[in-house]
């Protein structure tokens, strides 16, 4: 069996602006999408608590109703990417996330998987948001791994349908990142 | 569905410190290893409508053409296993021949180019295939550290079929002399990582009278192989 070598990560660069800016931007599901809409915003900042201005993040979960891809599999409703600005911030617009179990059948959390790509970044990094006041977050097999770390992933409520979220690359805040 | 593990020396560590923006961005916290589940192991699937006009030829993005030399690229997108990846995005972007990117950051003293924006998307065919046309991008100068020069290069952004694949990388060129001084290049720890990076010069996809051709294959984790999915 033919086994071949992986093609290697290499970082994102400064320059990739107007090349991958998508439709939908960050609006993760259009309006009609039923589920509570909510806003996800936030600011990253590196090992020096300097805001990161040319970071570009992706978010991936599925529908209301736990289905990636939307009611009509196979698309890309649930998929958002934004560019940090000036300021280091980012927002999205999204619905509540569905819970899916684990391959195993256990419970998750609802979450949203989160990608982030950025000059001096070497490879991605690979994250999840989850949500402040959801019971079920206890019972989260991937939260429990992270120990006293677990609340830099859970997004904290932040007004009637927003959350804040913020991503630390470095330091003594850092966020959790995953490897799977 | 199970991925392949990714093996170790596979990519680059995430702080690498000739690489002077790994020093401030680079977690120090050891990444968690959790189980993929449902989320990492599905993705996005984009359609056609996405690509721009002429979007496999950054040499036809205006209406004239821009300078330097014209070359096509063309390969296929596999996975570990060795099977193609059909229908899978293809994002890509580069500076034009000057060493110059059309983007507001980039302050290098070397010509814009106001035919080259230098961004394309192309999507793989049933065989996983891309191909794209454009112009051989130029080698230009960074502070990284003193007379610092990227070599030649395509930025590669491919996303597979599930979140887990998702991969951005450069494309380089052979025999840049500018390689080995590299230190994003050089953050690949082993030769045989780092030649995946490196483009073929493809006489097959030379067209006569027209443009070099160069042959780049990307290779996706893939899932392990199991006597039930071989």
């Amino acid at each position: 069996m033919a086994e071949l070598l992986i093609t290697p990560s290499q970082t994102i660069g400064p320059f990739f602006k107007e090349g991958m800016e998508l439709p939908q931007g960050g609006t993760l599901f259009p309006d009609s999408a039923p589920g509570r809409r909510v806003r996800v915003s936030g600011v990253v900042t590196d090992g020096q608590g300097k805001a990161v201005s040319d970071a570009l993040i992706e978010f991936w979960q599925p529908d209301a109703a736990g289905r990636f891809g939307g009611p009509r599999p196979g698309s890309s409703a649930g998929f958002g990417r934004v560019l940090t600005g000036k300021d280091g911030r980012y927002s999205i617009s999204t619905i509540l996330p569905g819970a899916v179990p684990a391959a195993d059948g256990k419970t998750q959390a609802p979450h949203i998987l989160v990608v982030i790509f950025a000059r001096g970044l070497l490879r991605q990094l690979v994250t999840r948001i989850y949500f402040e006041g959801e019971a079920s977050n206890a019972a989260d097999p991937a939260l429990a791994r992270c120990g006293a770390r677990a609340p830099t992933l859970v997004a904290k409520r932040d007004g009637a349908d927003a959350y804040a979220w913020n991503i630390s690359l470095q330091g003594t805040n850092e966020t959790v990142f995953f490897e799977a | 569905m199970k991925l392949r593990k990714i093996p170790v020396g596979a990519h680059p560590n995430l702080l690498h410190p000739p690489y002077a923006s790994t020093n401030e961005r680079a977690p120090r916290q050891p990444a968690v290893a959790i189980e993929p589940a449902a989320a990492e192991l599905s993705g996005p699937r984009f359609d056609r409508t996405l690509l721009f006009p002429n979007h496999d030829d950054m040499t036809r993005q205006t209406g004239n053409m821009p300078l330097g030399e014209r070359i096509i690229v063309a390969g296929r997108v596999l996975d570990e296993n060795g099977d193609p990846l059909p229908d899978t995005l293809v994002e890509l972007w580069q500076c034009n021949a000057s060493g110059r990117y059309h983007h507001e950051a980039d302050q290098h003293d070397a010509p814009l180019d106001p035919n080259f924006r230098g961004f394309g998307r192309v999507m793989t065919d049933a065989k996983g295939r891309y191909r794209f046309t454009t112009v051989k991008p130029g080698a230009y100068p960074w502070r990284n550290h003193p007379n610092a020069w990227r070599p030649a290069h395509i930025h590669f952004s491919v996303f597979g079929q599930t979140m887990l694949e998702r991969l951005i990388t450069q494309m380089y060129f052979p025999g840049d002399p500018l390689l080995g001084y590299d230190p994003i290049f050089n953050s690949v720890p082993t030769d045989r990582a780092r030649e995946r990076m490196i483009a073929h010069f493809d006489l097959e996809e030379t067209r006569p009278e027209f443009a070099l051709g160069y042959h780049f294959d990307i290779v996706l984790r893939g899932p392990e192989a199991t006597p039930e999915n071989r």
